[in-house]
């Protein structure tokens, strides 16, 4: 984790948005020192609401730029990514496929497939494709890095700061010891076909980034439809 | 502050309370509406959703109700006044972020036009049993404040003074209206901008090094901070300290109760303590003859206007019979039924459930009066008369009773037999 917001402090700093427009939006709990250390404002949710969460930020006060730290997204609240996928809406997602239940209490995670404590038999569902997933339901920019790719996802985070819509990450982390196991088994293949990145058993963790495509984001979609039929009663949402 | 005249629809109207309600909370200045439709408020959103960007307001369909209370949070720490409009399956899954909001002293607005249930219910009719929900919904120790409107001119007052507590006390607030109220149409009086009063949040004024977002002063309610403006906000669910920080030493705990309200470790004990320190300033209630009463008619929301009719039945006859409404339903007026129970023959409490606020009057009333439910199973109203009767009885009544005394109304015998005797006064 302390190297995601590493990387996420670099991202910040290389963007060079105003720092503290940045919130950051959780649902799993992080230690003070972070707020600290990014001179940002935090919001830890209820599990699994952080994206509506940073959503109505964004929409009462479209200055800010809310980043959304989460675990699992493909659990709780994989609806809410569905549907802010679809929507475009202007908010960055850093999906942190850190198979955190094990470390809290070892259930199974969508995205996991080692032997835990809930599982002690072995996890024989096939992990979710998290990249995909977005992709599928309209996401515009989608990446992904294990966390010691600090360089490329700090990267991946100063331009989805500038980007307009959703940006997801899946950032492919866990507990400490392993993390240098993903990245060495880790294999960069940019612009890939979201299809072909599936985490299984004996393959090579895919990173890079997989697709970017303009599209309207919400607001954008938003000030549009409104000012065609509303037009001069209609007050714009103001980004800048 | 007087409300901005660019978001108050000055005029009279015959609408229904679900587009009062709207209304309402468009002249508090609510800038931002997630909600999720919900028979019977979609109504309210809807007339929400049209005015809206017209005004510089927000509305935004969110997925489910889950994710709709979860903006409205976000929305309130960005800065403006933010609400939802639900009904009771769609507030059943709003209670996690209510505990969230309660938590982090988030003011919000929550209107809860309530319908038959419990589940699914009844869609499309009245009811008036998410009561206890709403002070109890979420988990955890926290306090509420609950409105209950009777009529669409009050779904537009009373929505403004739900906006002005929310951000008095920075806590969650409830507009517990019903079907009845949301579909009736009725006159509607908008006044001119210059004569709504709004109340501001209370925004810090100090060092920005020195602010801790739940540091408070005798008011028990700490100022507030937009979120982006650099104050390092650490805004969390987990128990808490005045800075923000979660408290995660269980060593901790035991000092909670002892410190009780100069407590500054957590921020736990006040989440209650500012509701109960304060209620004198929120409660509101309506009275009618109630100096010379021998009974007490209870009752808030759509049923008080059917129980005024049966008070003034009783009242041609001669019987001392007052009226005491609810405005707001918590926090509980504890001390008032308390001190009326002790000079009364007995408190008759009508509502559209099989009870709930009357085991409060029972509560408050201390075993001094008798207590008596005149329930409704939901789908409509009480007839008059079976609140009349209650009444007339409870007048005449010799004995006293430990306990809720049940009435069966006219309804009920009709469809399940009985008499009403038979289970009155066991």
């Amino acid at each position: 984790m302390d190297k995601i917001i590493e990387a996420l402090n670099k991202g910040i700093e290389n963007a060079g948005v105003e720092r503290r427009k940045v919130c950051l939006v959780t649902d799993i709990a992080y230690s003070p020192d972070v707020v600290d250390f990014l001179g940002i404002d935090l919001f830890h949710t209820s599990r699994g609401r952080a994206i509506p969460y940073a959503t109505g930020m964004k929409l009462a006060n479209p200055k800010l730029l809310p980043v959304v730290l989460i675990g699992d997204i493909a659990t709780l609240g994989g609806n809410h990514f569905v549907h802010s996928c679809r929507r475009n809406m202007d908010i960055v997602v850093i999906c942190v496929n850190d198979f955190v239940y094990r470390e809290v209490a070892g259930e199974t995670a969508p995205g996991d497939f080692s032997p835990i404590s809930f599982s002690p038999y072995l996890s024989f569902e096939k992990p979710l494709n998290i990249p995909h997933m977005a992709r599928s339901c309209g996401c515009v920019n989608v990446s992904r890095w294990t966390a010691l790719h600090t360089d490329e996802l700090a990267n991946s985070i100063s331009q989805a700061l500038h980007r307009k819509g959703l940006s997801l990450i899946d950032v492919i982390s866990s507990a400490p010891d392993l993390l240098e196991f993903y990245y060495k088994n880790s294999e960069l293949r940019n612009d890939e076909d979201t299809l072909n990145v599936e985490i299984e058993k004996d393959r090579k963790i895919v990173v890079g980034n997989f697709f970017n495509e303009e599209k309207p984001s919400f607001i954008e979609a938003y000030n549009e439809q409104h000012t065609k039929i509303l037009g001069d009663n209609f007050v714009k949402i103001e980004v800048e | 502050m007087k409300a901005d005249p660019r978001d108050v629809l000055t005029g009279t109207y015959y609408i229904d309370g679900d587009i009062a309600i709207a209304y309402g909370a468009l002249a508090a200045g609510c800038k931002f509406l997630g909600g999720y439709p919900i028979t019977p408020s979609t109504a309210a959103a809807e007339a929400f959703a049209r005015k809206a960007p017209q005004v510089g307001a927000r509305f935004i369909q969110i997925e489910d109700e889950l994710g709709a209370i979860a903006s409205v949070l976000g929305a309130s720490w960005a800065g403006q006044k933010s609400m939802t409009i639900t009904s009771g399956p769609g507030y059943s899954l709003m209670m996690e972020n209510i505990g969230l909001g309660a938590a982090t002293e988030t003011p919000f607005v929550i209107v809860n036009i309530q319908r038959g249930g419990p589940s699914t219910g009844v869609p499309t009719s009245t009811g008036q049993a998410d009561m206890m929900q709403s002070k109890w919904g979420s988990n955890g120790d926290y306090e509420v404040i609950a409105l209950a409107p009777d009529s669409p001119q009050e779904g537009f007052d009373f929505t403004v003074k739900a906006f002005n507590l929310a951000e008095r006390y920075r806590v969650p607030v409830m507009l517990m209206a019903d079907e009845c109220v949301g579909h009736m149409t009725e006159k509607v009086v908008i006044p001119d901008a210059s004569e709504i009063e709004l109340e501001t949040r209370r925004f810090y004024k100090g060092k920005k090094e020195e602010y801790k977002p739940f540091k408070r002063d005798k008011s028990l309610v700490p100022p507030m901070v937009k979120a982006g403006d650099g104050y390092k906000l650490y805004i969390t669910g987990l128990s808490h300290d005045e800075s923000g920080h979660p408290i995660l030493d269980k060593k901790l705990l035991p000092d909670l109760d002892k410190a009780g309200v100069t407590n500054k470790k957590s921020t736990n004990r006040f989440l209650v303590e500012k509701i109960r320190k304060n209620r004198d300033e929120i409660i509101e209630l309506r009275e009618e003859n109630l100096e010379d009463a021998d009974v007490i008619v209870v009752s808030y929301g759509i049923i008080s206007r059917v129980a005024y009719r049966a008070v003034d039945m009783a009242r041609r006859e001669g019987l001392k019979v007052g009226m005491l409404r609810l405005i707001t339903v918590w926090p509980f007026p504890e001390d008032r039924i308390a001190e009326l129970a002790k000079r009364i023959k007995g408190f008759v409490v009508t509502e559209i459930n099989y009870g709930q606020i009357v085991f409060e009057v029972d509560r408050c009333s201390h075993g001094k009066t008798n207590i008596i439910l005149v329930p409704h199973g939901g789908g409509s109203v009480h007839d008059p008369d079976d609140i009349y009767d209650a009444i007339k009885k409870t007048a005449t009544e010799k004995k006293r009773y430990q306990g809720v005394l049940e009435y069966t109304t006219s309804l009920e015998r009709s469809v399940f037999g009985g008499s009403m005797a038979e289970k009155y006064g066991k």
